[in-house]
């Protein structure tokens, strides 16, 4: 005869299958078919705990910490050069090259959101509209890389 | 449609033709692709074609006309890069394939029926031309002109934007045809102003573009600082294309708001023409004078879309081609001959052309051949050219603007007979040697002046196409 | 209108202004994030999720970062930031403030006709009906937007690259 479940386990057991059942419907749940702003209350409530988290841990670091003041010490760094002066020194323009290369393939990959959304229902078009669109900045991508622009200690 | 899809492609071929040793079979393999696609477009006249990709694009003879005359431009453009070739140029190819890019762009703002494509059209042609203003990197004029033109050109689109934002605002539409109808018979009438504004911002933004005065202040600069190969391209085809646009949204999109649209146009044309051809006549530097009358050219063909009212056949439409064609054509040659000489001389005011009758007999027809059409003296292209826009205004009784032109070319001249003066009634510097010319420069050239003088003599196979 | 966007507009306009009006190029940039930041909200509020995402990643994101790089090669030390004249300043307030009043007067009577709760539709913002309308009814721009891009990369690795032989860095 099987024993009867008493007390904690009993408890516990019942707080699992509550969990599985509403874990199931929530992972299982579909998308809801209509999205309003007020939708992204979550994320905005995420957004105020993550500022709330930086605020907290900052003041109370500054709180609890232990003060030793010294300019050493404030130093943002300290490795034997100068670390406070102007900023504004001119810089290599192959950062900047790198990085429009990265705004535009960065673009690039913008546009493949809707398309991987819409995989299915677009077929076969949309594939191919996507294929030649890649064409066009793959070869580009050839391009670069066989310009050397990636690469850093020459040219 | 096909031209669009040939230009995409061989684009990327020239691009990656820069990777062979040798930069000899760039220049031939450019004008190869091109006359290809010359060839293809062609094949399309008088071809009815469905609009293509949900009317994105439009394949009709006015396409396939202005389309001809922006890939024969450039055929005719490329071969004065010769200096590029001999000089060992590393960036040639890339030159090349932004000319072929931006030639895309020109069809697109030349075939399109969606506002859409009108702006992916002009961003692909503004920034290829950003590029190639700049392209002199060791020049600091050039490096002023790309960012001079960037920077306004950027704004401009922008204004361009805002104004195709509220037009579709007011009617709910980007199709050339449904803007139509929804601009002659609004829904909703008290959002006329939206789409009155809406429409000023295009003009101003398209008239950024041709360079129509109030908005043409960085042409001189822009124009002078830019290596003169691509001042010709910029003068050329992005006018050209630029007036195809402005024609087809103002005929097809907007003829139900004419009464808004008539006035401001023709307030801008007879600045335009003052403003132009004024300027133009108290230049030193030949190149800025060529600018400023590049000016004085979208004020004649302003005078088109004026005497167009709304219609994108009949003489004002034909008389836009014509003059476009006449246009491009005498100003390849004369940029052509102002970069051989001034490559050679080292300086391009008047005074670079002295006594080049002398020493190039060639080079000075070609290029007395090239004023005189842009001025508009008969048996030149260029005569007919004003002569059909002039008429067609003045059968829609714009006399008071026909008159006014008319004193305006004669201003121009002025300035154009000033080179002229220098090529044959100047003595050339002491030991002033020849400017040397290879074979396919001056075939170029001779058929440039044989082109304009055919327009000039025989009009008719040419002038009532649309 | 909502309290929430008359929020987001005052915040925006405010930074807009911060743009144009701070001295320090760099909290010209910061200034021009939060205006992104604010313009995403309102993309929110039309329940565009999409084009907020995008907003944030290409703009606040990898478009930022080029306007700090320009700032960075622009030297823009407080001496050298040349005077304005104020014959310019004036003519850039005349010019501003005529097209503020035009187009003031000109939106004052716009009556648009408000949405039908009834037939309006809130999903139109979202992702897979903009992939739909893009790749369907807009799938030619969008293969021509690859040319732009294209032309793009080639003009920047034309004018950034530097040539053999060239001493700068």
């Amino acid at each position: 005869m099987r024993p009867k479940p008493v007390g904690a386990t009993f408890a516990l057991q019942r707080l699992l299958v509550l969990l599985r059942s509403n874990l199931t419907a929530m992972l299982l749940v579909l998308p809801a078919a209509n999205y309003q702003p007020s939708d992204y209350l979550p994320i905005l409530i995420q957004f105020g705990l993550a500022l709330a988290f930086v605020a907290f841990a900052m003041i109370v670091s500054h709180l609890v910490g232990p003060k030793r003041n010294s300019t050493v010490k404030d130093a943002s760094f300290e490795c034997g050069i100068e670390s406070v002066g102007n900023a504004r020194t001119p810089i290599s323009v192959k950062y900047f090259l790198t990085a429009i290369v990265f705004v535009l393939f960065d673009v690039e990959v913008i546009f493949m959101y809707p398309w991987a959304v819409n995989f299915r229902a677009l077929g076969n078009d949309g594939f191919i509209a996507m294929i030649l669109f890649m064409f066009f900045l793959l070869a580009g991508f050839a391009y670069i890389i066989k310009k050397g622009i990636l690469r850093w200690n020459e040219a | 449609m096909t031209s669009i899809i040939l230009l995409s492609i061989f684009g990327i071929l020239n691009l990656f033709m820069g990777f062979m040793r040798s930069n000899k079979v760039l220049l031939p393999g450019a004008m190869l692709l091109l006359l290809a696609v010359f060839g293809a477009n062609l094949a399309d006249w008088n071809v009815v074609h469905a609009p293509y990709f949900n009317n994105m694009l439009v394949v009709d003879n006015y396409t396939v006309a202005f389309t001809g005359i922006v890939v024969l431009t450039t055929i005719v453009l490329l071969p004065f890069s010769r200096s590029y070739v001999v000089a060992g140029e590393t960036n040639l190819a890339e030159y090349y394939a932004l000319l072929l890019f931006s030639l895309v762009g020109a069809v697109m703002m030349i075939g399109y029926n969606h506002l859409i494509m009108l702006f992916v059209g002009i961003e692909i042609l503004s920034i290829s031309m950003y590029v190639l203003a700049g392209s002199s990197k060791r020049d600091s004029r050039s490096n002023e002109a790309a960012l001079k033109y960037f920077l306004m050109g950027a704004f401009a689109t922008g204004i361009l934007l805002f104004g195709i934002a509220l037009l579709y605002g007011a009617t709910g539409t980007f199709v050339l045809s449904d803007l139509a109808g929804a601009v002659a018979a609004p829904e909703n009438a008290s959002l006329q102003p939206m789409l009155y504004i809406g429409i000023l911002m295009m003009i101003i933004g398209i008239g950024f573009k041709v360079s129509a005065a109030p908005f043409h202040f960085w042409t001189p600069d822009v124009y002078e600082g830019t290596p003169t190969f691509f001042t010709a391209f910029m003068s050329t085809v992005v006018k050209t294309a630029g007036f195809a646009a402005f024609l087809k949204l103002l005929a097809v999109a907007l003829p139900g708001a004419q009464g808004f649209w008539l006035p401001t146009i023709q307030a801008m044309c007879a600045l335009t023409l003052l403003l132009g051809n004024v300027g133009a006549a108290v230049q030193t530097s030949t190149k800025r004078m060529l600018a400023y009358s590049s000016v004085s050219h979208a004020g004649y063909l302003l005078i088109g879309l004026v005497a167009s009212r709304g219609n994108l056949t009949g003489d004002a439409a034909s008389g836009i081609f014509f003059y476009s064609l006449a246009y491009s054509i005498a100003t390849i040659a004369a940029f052509g001959v102002l970069k051989l000489v001034a490559d050679h001389r080292q300086r391009d005011d008047y005074a670079a052309l002295n006594g080049l009758g002398k020493t190039n007999p060639l080079l000075a027809f070609s290029m007395t051949v090239a004023m005189l059409s842009l001025a508009g003296i008969p048996l030149t292209g260029g005569f007919f050219g004003k002569f059909f826009l002039l008429a067609a205004a003045a059968g829609q009784g714009y006399i008071g603007l026909v008159v006014f032109a008319v004193i305006m070319s004669m201003v121009g001249l002025y300035y154009y007979l000033r080179p002229l003066i220098a090529m044959y009634l100047r003595p050339a510097e002491e030991g002033a040697t020849p400017v040397p010319v290879d074979g396919i420069q001056t075939a170029t050239l001779a058929l440039l002046a044989l082109l304009s003088i055919v327009l000039g003599i025989v009009p008719g196979f040419l002038s009532g196409i649309l | 209108m909502s309290p929430l966007f008359l929020f987001l507009s005052f915040v925006a306009l405010l930074s807009a202004l911060g743009v144009v009006l701070a001295k320090n190029p760099v909290h010209s940039v910061l200034f021009l994030i939060l205006t992104f930041f604010t313009l995403s909200g309102h993309y929110l509020l039309l329940n565009a999720q999409f084009l907020a995402a995008v907003n944030i990643i290409v703009y606040a994101g990898a478009i930022m970062v080029l306007f700090l790089f320009v700032i960075m090669f622009l030297n823009l030390n407080e001496e050298t930031e040349p005077h304005k004249p104020a014959l310019a300043k004036f003519a850039a307030a005349i010019a501003g403030g005529s097209l503020l009043l035009i187009l003031v007067a000109a939106m004052r009577n716009v009556n648009p006709v408000g949405y039908d709760p009834t037939s309006f539709d809130s999903q139109i913002g979202m992702v897979d009906r903009l992939g739909l309308v893009l790749f369907q009814q807009y799938a030619l721009p969008f293969e021509l937007a690859s040319i732009l891009l294209l032309a793009a990369m080639v003009g920047s690795v034309m004018l950034g690259k530097r040539e053999t032989g060239e001493r700068n860095f």
